[in-house]
């Protein structure tokens, strides 16, 4: 099949998703925003795992990106539950309304 | 420029300008199908990348489950689009954007020199099995048993965590 992608390029790609969704994660107020965007990071994370193996012929990146899959639907699961336990508690998923334990 | 890069090049555009939208959308739902069609993009780049067991898995619960989950969970909190908010001060935003444009400077900078020159592997694969889910599967089940036991366990207090979490409280 096509195997003819540099990775420099797919490393390029994977950096420009990751900082978007660190973009995101800093700037964006809506928890469930923040949430994608670190969903976003992951996945870019996993591009680069990717491109990895299939620059070195390894089956080693695909493994990796298949713990990170299972391990961000554990994540996901999680992570609304707490939205939804704050959102029962506050009445807002804003994260600059959720200040109950800054002080 | 053979096709296949072609492709890629189209799907890592599409990528990235939809996950953009997801960052810069106010309305969560938009972002969230915004994010589901830059995954669909993202499984298009795997099967380029000799990955296509992984694309599947990308497609199925990535884009299928999680994806839908959150669509799921915002419906339910009924969340409407964010207001700007007068509490945020103009220097949050600045150092915050600042920070993202020296980490993406950082990150960039570091890859363009990472990815010109890859040591060789000792063995590797030949291309065409290198996506193959049956050696996958093989590797799986012996070389990272532990851990995919680990990963279940994992999963399995996920599952009790987000009922605990999520129930509601009669007590009080």
């Amino acid at each position: 099949m096509i195997g003819a992608i540099p990775l420099s390029d797919v490393l390029l790609v994977s950096g420009a998703l990751f900082s978007i969704g660190i973009a995101g994660a800093l700037l964006r107020r809506n928890a469930i925003q923040i949430f994608l965007s670190i969903e976003l990071m992951m996945n870019a994370a996993n591009l680069a795992l990717i491109g990895y193996g299939a620059a070195l012929g390894t089956r080693e990146g695909q493994i990796v990106v298949f713990f990170v899959i299972a391990i961000a639907a554990a994540e996901a699961a999680v992570g609304l539950a707490i939205f939804v336990a704050l959102f029962r508690h506050t009445e807002t998923i804003d994260v600059n309304e959720s200040n109950l334990l800054k002080w | 420029m053979t096709a296949g890069r072609l492709i890629f090049d189209l799907a890592a555009a599409a990528a990235i300008v939809f996950s953009g939208l997801m960052v810069v959308g106010r309305n969560p739902v938009r972002s969230v199908l915004s994010l589901v069609v830059a995954f669909f993009a993202l499984a298009v780049c795997f099967v380029l990348l000799l990955a296509p067991f992984i694309a599947a898995l990308q497609v199925i619960v990535y884009a299928g489950a999680i994806l839908v989950l959150f669509l799921f969970v915002l419906m339910l909190l009924n969340v409407g689009r964010e207001v700007p908010d007068k509490n945020v001060r103009p220097i949050q935003r600045v150092l915050g954007s600042a920070a993202v444009l020296v980490f993406a400077g950082l990150l960039l900078g570091m890859f363009r020199h990472s990815g010109s020159h890859v040591p060789a592997a000792a063995d590797p694969v030949d291309p065409a099995m290198l996506g193959d889910p049956a050696a996958l599967a093989r590797l799986l089940y012996s070389d990272y048993l532990l851990h995919f036991e680990a990963v279940s366990v994992l999963l399995l207090a996920a599952l009790v965590g987000a009922f605990v979490l999520a129930r509601r409280e009669h007590a009080s």
